[in-house]
């Protein structure tokens, strides 16, 4: 682990500079506008598996519930582009009376007034703060109840996992307020700029990478701060850490806020890319396509578990454009292969594979040299 | 000047077991106080009930005047008193060097821990000298022997700068060479220090200890200086049948 952590900090920065040019240059010029967008989703997602890095592979919180934070930001950006185009169509909604426009979807269930929830959302400025203060305050919530009774482990996995199921079933349930199963779509223009516009989606997806690329910096600088040596601790001796004076609690809150805060932001961003945000994108199953996405690209890195949901949401497209069905089992298949045979993933194996071609190159002399240390 | 911890009329019960039974204890300001008795006389509760691990279910246990009662566990150490434990606990991920740096900064602002820490402090180089450890420092404290394992924990307390330090067994499982040095490196703590040390290592205690307190089943059944103690006839008959018990449970 210190060997990886080591050579990563000497190569990190140059393999960052490559990754960053390749995203915010190459990868535009290069890829058709269809494919740019899948892989705007793409960086979507790995956002939210930054989160899980930090949460789970710094933290040890298994979250299998990301999705709701997810929702929280999609939500909260879906129902701001809703309530946009509904004042700018003037058939859709002003009909009903003297007040504000409704969204096509409450006309359609009979709703006849905009609901209280929905009416700050026509702000743009409330839109935003609440897609990241949202799940940061639920995550905050949630975190000191059930942290400070130590509920940790699987314990805590399954109350993330429940959580998950019954906010997919609270959105199902309100159609009226929600577009219930269909969720929130048909958005045709984001701060006045038309989505459907080439450009549009070019210049969202550069947002998006530069989104990722300052979160994973931020997330990095946090994990090499004495905060970050502090959460390695909690995650490897919680109740030890307590007698070192720190309340453990206080600790995995923030980062499981700072994880919902980062999954807020990438639902908020996924909408406006992929046009639409509905239950079935942030329920159980894509909440755990995400861990497992971390897990097959190294939770223990950061950089793997944005690598995990580049690849395996790569490889779900493509695996599932040829065999609609037999994702799911390679899917799974991969999961038991990485968790048994590669428990730090792919980043792990790429390191691994890294020394043993330098030990190769230099022989014996630095290999006895770290046994006698050791001794 | 009240002292520095006061046990009074404390009380533990596990499942209808009482761990500790009414027990009063004082140690005064500076102390080195040693805790022995058989096993399963208490001593490791008793500690637990100070540190705020095991709720007492009567009693209390007074720092320099004020109740610990209710606390938990790092609001007890914010208030000056650490601990080790039996086996010893380091984060093995981290280096020994991160591993002191951690326990010397909790008393930081937290947002002044999400900066990169620059340097060693004088706190923690001065614990790395202490325990001997210092060319270790970058080492990832997984590598550590049972030892230094041991050191390192003691130097975290140390970094901590506790005014009071409740060590369980910290010569457990040690060689006789880890012994001594464990044993200067104690004297040396309890220069400015009150520490309150479990042991069952009666070479340890003869070598060591000024006064010694002794648990029996639960209850305080002698105090005083190690040759006190060591002449009071129920320690002795407690430890002597403890020794047939041995004899013939190991003879059979």
């Amino acid at each position: 682990m210190n060997a990886v952590t080591n050579l990563a900090r000497l190569r990190g920065p140059g393999i960052f500079a490559v990754v960053a040019a390749l995203a915010l240059v190459v990868a535009p010029l290069a890829l058709e506008p269809f494919r740019l967008g899948l892989l705007a989703k793409y960086l979507c997602f790995a956002i939210v598996a930054l989160g899980i890095g930090l949460a789970w592979g710094q933290g040890g919180m298994l979250t299998l519930g990301q999705g709701v934070f997810f929702g929280l930001g999609g939500y909260a950006m879906g129902m701001h582009l809703k309530l946009v185009e509904a004042s700018s169509l003037p058939s859709s909604g002003s009909s009903s009376g003297g007040g504000p426009a409704l969204p096509d979807f409450m006309v359609w269930s009979g709703v006849e007034e905009l609901p209280a929830l929905w009416a700050p959302f026509a702000d743009p400025v409330f839109a935003l703060a609440m897609v990241v203060a949202g799940p940061v305050l639920i995550a905050t919530v949630l975190g000191l109840l059930v942290f400070r009774q130590r509920v940790r482990g699987a314990y805590f996995a399954i109350l993330t996992q429940a959580l998950a199921a019954a906010f997919v079933i609270l959105l199902v349930g309100q159609q009226g307020l929600t577009g219930g199963t269909n969720g929130l779509t048909n958005f045709f223009e984001l701060f006045g700029r038309d989505l459907a516009d080439d450009s549009t989606q070019r210049g969202l997806y550069i947002v998006v990478a530069l989104v990722l690329g300052v979160l994973y910096l931020g997330a990095r600088q946090l994990v090499n701060s004495r905060f970050g040596r502090l959460l390695v601790a909690v995650r490897d001796g919680e109740d030890r850490v307590r007698f070192l004076g720190y309340d453990p609690a206080v600790v995995k809150t923030i980062v499981f806020a700072i994880s919902a805060g980062m999954a807020g932001l990438a639902g908020a961003l996924f909408v406006p890319v992929v046009g639409i945000i509905s239950p079935a994108l942030l329920g159980v199953v894509p909440s755990l396509e995400l861990v497992v996405a971390v897990a097959v690209g190294g939770r223990f890195a950061l950089a793997g578990a944005v690598l995990g949901a580049v690849v395996m949401g790569y490889a779900k497209t493509s695996f599932s454009e040829q065999f609609a069905d037999g994702w799911l089992y390679l899917q799974g298949a991969l999961f038991i292969l990485v968790m048994t045979l590669a428990p730090k993933g792919l980043v792990g194996l790429a390191a691994s594979a890294r020394e043993a071609l330098a030990a190769r190159r230099r022989p014996a002399v630095p290999a006895s040299r770290t046994v006698k240390e050791i001794a | 000047m009240s002292p520095i911890i006061e046990v009074r009329g404390l009380s533990v019960v596990f499942d209808g077991f009482r761990a500790l039974d009414g027990v009063d204890l004082t140690v005064e300001r500076g102390e080195l106080r040693f805790l022995i008795g058989p096993n399963g006389a208490g001593k490791t509760t008793l500690i637990d009930v100070v540190t705020g691990l095991t709720r007492p279910a009567s009693g209390e246990v007074l720092l320099a005047g004020r109740s610990l009662t209710g606390l938990r566990e790092h609001q007890i150490v914010r208030l000056g008193v650490g601990r080790t434990f039996q086996t010893s606990v380091v984060f093995e991920e981290l280096t020994v060097l991160e591993n002191l740096d951690l326990a010397a900064a909790f008393r930081r602002p937290l947002l002044s821990l999400a900066r990169r820490r620059r340097g060693v402090s004088e706190t923690v180089a001065e614990a790395l000298e202490t325990t001997g450890l210092a060319g270790l420092a970058d080492r990832p404290a997984g590598v550590l022997s049972h030892g230094q394992r041991q050191w390192l924990e003691i130097g975290m307390l140390l970094a901590q700068r506790p005014e009071v330090l409740l060590l369980d067994e910290p010569v457990a499982g040690m060689s006789r060479a880890e012994r001594e040095r464990t044993g200067e490196l104690l004297t040396s703590v309890a220069r400015d220090r009150t520490v309150i040390v479990v042991e069952h290592d009666m070479e340890f205690l003869r070598r060591y200890a000024s006064q010694v307190t002794v648990l029996h089943e639960g209850r305080v059944l002698a105090e005083g200086s190690v040759e006190e103690v060591r002449g009071d006839p129920r320690v002795q008959e407690v430890y002597i049948g403890r020794r047939k018990d041995d004899a013939v449970s190991a003879g059979s």
